[in-house]
């Protein structure tokens, strides 16, 4: 489904190039439930943001689904983006001026998705997550946890085939943590969703089929 | 998705209160005052435009000198102009004389004062359109003693009653008239606005005896419009050849068109003019505010549009593009134009009556529905739209998500640049205007406070006329027997504004070489009521009053001496030391030959718009008003003493007053009004540029939250960071000054130059002005800066 060859991301500082990836190769395939660990600084969000298309590298190829990314115009990045990456925060990210149902229901408005058909899949939505008692109350009447809750929710109401998680546990605890790694799990068991998540906890880190190591911005393991 | 943006925009508004209502607020002051002003502008313009063949209409204006003398020019004309014109020129396809006058009118027990008797020929019905509800226009001035009544005028004295046919008795004579027509009343936007129209004939002038007596207003209709400068060029070759007998007199005519009276004309129509550079300066205010107004609103959009960003960077993550992003916050600005608009419309409505009364003039509501304004409604919201809409949702949809979402906003200097120079223009304009406006109450506080010369407290001014006249000694007698009043005297025009126009020489200058000159016809009680003072010789006695009223029009001027007292310029004009004038013999319209008897201190006898001129004071037997001098006590008392005796004494007259004081300042209303508009203006301008401060301020505010955060872990105090935050929008300000003091010191010194007495700028003005300025800079900044500086630095770095 992945394909990274040779990416390369480096930033100027004056006349200093600080490399933030060097050389990373990388394939992921459909279904896969990857962890990407390491220090701070060694480009995990960097590489995920890649992987996401929020960034681009500086050198290399990204192949999505034998798609050449890098060579699409922005448009069509966006449309390639918007119809298979959900992305998952670690300061959760909803917006505070809408209710948990809107919140949810905003990235069906930008598939130009039908009203009625957009009320059945936030409602389905909300009743897997078990979360329908809250659906009208604003983002500040929830819990940290609940609040992760909800961006998931909202990250998979598309349903995307690949999930993006910078640190989804980051500002929990660890009883919360787990509830969303479970979670995790099973979106990547039953419904085949492949996961790409980026996490400074070990135990966390189990919860995914392999395990990605960076440090300095090159891959330590595979 | 419409709905989706509807709801995030209402709540986000809502959850910004403070933000949307300065918004809001800002938009609807600057596009109140751009529909005020444009009404204004409307009304203006729509002058006389109803008369459907004013296009062909032209106003003659006189001009003459006799030889070397100083020449006049103004609006008007004898009575043979027009029938010498009409003769002469065959483009003149009609014409009409006009004459204002204030008439006193009984009907029954009614007895009223009308300040607009118009008198014209039956012809003004062919020139200008005052539609008939009554009456044959063709007939109805035709013959002496005809009067046609406006509605409202019909009303007053018959009140239900058909008027047409019945008698009204005007003038202490009580001469009748008959009643033959009733007119529409005159828009208000019209030149003349009588309430009552009688013929020309009644007034008994001569009809064609002489170029001279010019004090009738002639207006011609020719057969084409392009006939107004045909004729206006052959009239100096006519008239030559009428006054070759005259010697060097010079006389001459130009034709005015009648559309570009009210605003063009130096001369004042029937109503007064406006000035069409007034209107320049006002439209170019208005434009000012609207933009003042659009860039707040730009630089509040831009600064909350920051607190927008993650809202941004989530529904850019969900797929959102960038023109959807654009399209949402473009809504959001017409959703908050609309709400402006409505709120601009319920203002103006509200405010009209208001803004009526400051401009003085009576702009009805009706106008307000007319095409151009609503369009000009439309334009403004567009521009506003388009103008300030369009740069915070530009800047706003083009947030990099990833960025947005770690809380680090771009930080482009080019935005920057952008917003810190409307900033620099909005103040520069409040600078401009703040300067403007001190220097300008300044002025009106020096005309207020200037010693003019004459007593303008506890002055009383009576309109009287040719009845009461002719009893002043019983009346004058009578009136003095009431405790408070000093004296009374009589003059034709009144000290603070004597316009009466003759001519003058010294009996060593030859006859054609006359001077112009001021005179007031007065008698022995005016000099101490007004109280000038008399440097040389005595004030007239009463026997020089008497010994006048022997004259008569046809007597041979040689057995005439007429005492005159002329003021020091018209002494030194004459050719002598106002110290040696006293004795010395003259020549007043050369048909008074006379002597002078003393000399008076110069007074401000018009407006200081003028340096003061020559004038000479001269007994005579008729006047129009009385002039009573109190002394300070209760003034209501003696008013009410006055009328009384005024009753008593001359019942054909309904009792009128004036006080000196009122009639002086009315003769700087267009400064006065000058001097509100600018107070309005300033105060708006300086509020809104506050506003847009405001705005940019928290914007950098929010930009270097995190500088501060770690500036204060450093250990910087609250003053620390206001010093750090309002150094940089001192920069600003000092720019805006250096810009906005120059400018506005060019401008003001202009209008200053229109006035012969004026204030020196000071420069301690422009200090003041930078000093209030900066207060409020300070003060503005100060505040959002000292919100910044007390948040708890943990909180801001957290984000990171």
């Amino acid at each position: 489904m992945i394909q990274l060859k040779n990416i390369f991301k480096w930033i100027n500082t004056g006349s200093n190039r600080v490399f933030i990836l060097k050389d990373i190769n990388l394939e992921i395939g459909e279904g896969d439930f990857v962890s990407i660990m390491g220090p701070s600084g060694s480009g995990k969000s960097t590489l995920l943001n890649i992987i996401g298309m929020l960034d681009e590298a500086s050198e290399g190829q990204y192949l999505f689904n034998d798609t050449d990314v890098f060579s699409l115009k922005e448009k069509q990045r966006s449309q390639l983006y918007k119809e298979n990456i959900g992305f998952v925060f670690q300061a959760y990210h909803l917006i505070d001026e809408l209710t948990v149902y809107e919140n949810i229901e905003t990235p069906l408005l930008y598939h130009n998705i039908k009203q009625s058909e957009r009320q059945a899949m936030v409602a389905d939505i909300l009743d897997r997550f078990n979360i329908v008692g809250k659906k009208d109350l604003f983002p500040s009447q929830l819990s940290g946890g609940q609040q992760q809750l909800v961006g998931i929710a909202r990250a998979i109401v598309t349903k995307p085939k690949l999930l993006l998680a910078d640190e989804p546990t980051g500002n929990l605890n660890s009883s919360q943590g787990e509830e969303i790694m479970e979670l995790f799990r099973k979106l990547n068991e039953e419904n085949g969703t492949t996961i790409i998540q980026v996490t400074h906890s070990e135990k966390n880190a189990a919860y995914g089929k392999r395990i990605i190591e960076l440090l300095d911005g090159r891959v330590e393991n595979k | 998705m419409f709905k989706n943006y509807l709801k995030t925009a209402l709540r986000s508004l809502f959850k910004n209160r403070f933000y949307a209502v300065i918004n809001i607020f800002s938009l609807t002051v600057g596009l109140s005052c751009c529909i005020l002003i444009t009404l204004y502008i409307a009304h203006e313009t729509s002058y006389d435009r109803f008369h459907t063949k004013g296009n062909r209409i032209a106003r003659v204006i006189m001009e003459y000198n006799f030889g070397g003398g100083s020449t006049t020019t103004g609006n008007f004309t004898s009575t043979k102009v027009l029938p010498a014109f009409k003769r002469q020129f065959p483009q003149i396809e009609e014409g009409v004389r006009m004459h204002q006058l204030e008439r006193v009118i009984a009907y029954e027990d009614k007895l009223f004062t009308e300040k607009k008797v118009m008198f014209a020929d039956s012809t003004v019905f062919d020139l200008f359109n005052f539609p008939l509800l009554q009456g044959n226009p063709k007939t109805a001035l035709s013959g002496s003693k005809k009067i046609i009544l406006t509605q409202s005028t019909a009303r007053k004295y018959f009140g239900n009653t058909d008027p047409v046919g019945k008698i009204l008795f005007i003038s202490s004579t009580r001469t009748p008239f008959e009643v033959t027509g009733i007119m529409a009343d005159i828009p208000v936007n019209s030149q003349m606005r009588f309430d009552m129209l009688a013929s020309f004939s009644s007034l008994e002038a001569n009809q064609e005896r002489t170029y001279w007596n010019a004090n009738y207003t002639t207006y011609l209709m020719m057969r084409s419009p392009d006939d107004i400068k045909t004729v206006e060029a052959k009239i100096p070759g006519f008239i030559k050849e009428e006054m070759k007998d005259q010697g060097s007199v010079h006389l001459t005519y130009f034709l005015e068109p009648f559309f570009s009276i009210h605003l063009q004309s130096p001369y004042d129509s029937f109503e007064p003019n406006n000035n069409i550079l007034y209107i320049y300066i006002i439209t170019g205010v208005a434009l000012l505010i609207l933009l003042i107004a659009c860039f707040t609103y730009i630089n509040l959009n831009t600064a909350r549009s920051l607190e927008r960003a993650k809202e941004v960077g989530i529904r850019k993550t969900a797929g959102a593009t960038i023109k959807q992003i654009f399209v949402q916050f473009m809504g959001e600005s017409v959703v908050l134009t609309i709400l402006a608009t409505v709120l601009t419309v319920i203002t103006v409505w509200l405010l009209l009556p208001l803004f009526n009364q400051l401009t003085d003039k009576e702009i009805p509501i009706s106008l307000f529905y007319s095409k151009t304004i609503i369009l000009s409604l439309l334009g403004a919201v567009l521009i506003i739209i388009l103008l300030s809409g369009s740069y915070p949702a530009l800047i706003v949809s083009r947030f990099q998500p990833i960025k947005v979402l770690k809380g680090s906003f771009a930080r482009t200097s080019s935005g920057n640049t952008l917003r810190r120079s409307l900033t620099v223009f909005q103040f520069g304009i409040s600078l401009f205007l703040l300067v403007s406006t001190f220097i300008i109450q300044k002025q009106l506080h020096f005309i207020r406070n200037k010693k003019m010369g004459f007593n303008r407290e506890q002055v009383i001014i009576l309109p009287s006329d040719s009845k009461i006249m002719s009893t002043i000694g019983v009346f004058r007698a009578e009136l003095k027997k009431i405790p408070g009043i000093t004296y009374v005297g009589r003059a034709q025009h009144s000290p603070h504004n004597i316009i009466g126009g003759y001519n003058m020489r010294s009996a060593q200058m030859p006859s054609n070489a006359q001077l112009n000159v001021k005179a007031d016809p007065v008698d022995e009680e005016f000099i101490p009521a007004a109280g000038l003072e008399v440097l040389y010789g005595s004030n007239f006695s009463e026997k020089d009053i008497a010994n006048v009223q022997d004259y008569t029009f046809d007597m041979d001027p040689a057995l005439k001496n007429f005492p005159f007292i002329i003021n020091e310029t018209a002494a030194r004009q004459l050719g002598w030391e106002p110290s040696k004038a006293v004795g010395q013999k003259m020549f007043l319209d050369d048909t008074r030959p006379g002597y002078v008897k003393a000399v008076i201190k110069d007074f401000h006898f018009a407006s200081i718009h003028n340096p003061i001129g020559p004038l000479v004071l001269f007994p005579t037997q008729w006047s129009s008003i009385l002039l009573v001098k109190t002394t300070k006590g209760n003034i209501s008392t003696i008013l009410a003493g006055l009328e009384n005796k005024w009753k008593e004494l001359a019942p054909h007259r309904p009792f009128q007053f004036k006080f000196l004081d009122d009639e002086f300042n009315s003769m700087y209303t267009s400064e006065i009004r000058l001097g509100k508009v600018f107070n309005i203006f300033t105060g708006i301008s300086i509020l809104l540029a506050c506003i847009g401060l405001l705005g940019l301020c928290s914007y950098a505010a929010q930009q270097r939250i995190k500088e501060i955060g770690i500036r204060k872990i450093m250990g910087a105090g609250v003053t620390d960071i206001i010093r750090l935050m309002s150094a940089d929008f001192i920069k600003l300000s000092l720019i805006s000054m250096a810009i906005a003091f120059p400018l506005a010191f060019l401008s003001i010194n202009k209008w200053l130059q229109s006035f012969a007495y004026r204030i020196d700028i000071n420069w301690w003005l422009f200090g003041l002005a930078a000093v209030i300025g900066l207060a409020l800079v300070l003060f503005t900044t100060g505040l959002l800066a000292a919100r910044a500086a007390s948040i708890n630095p943990v909180k801001n770095l957290r984000t990171e």
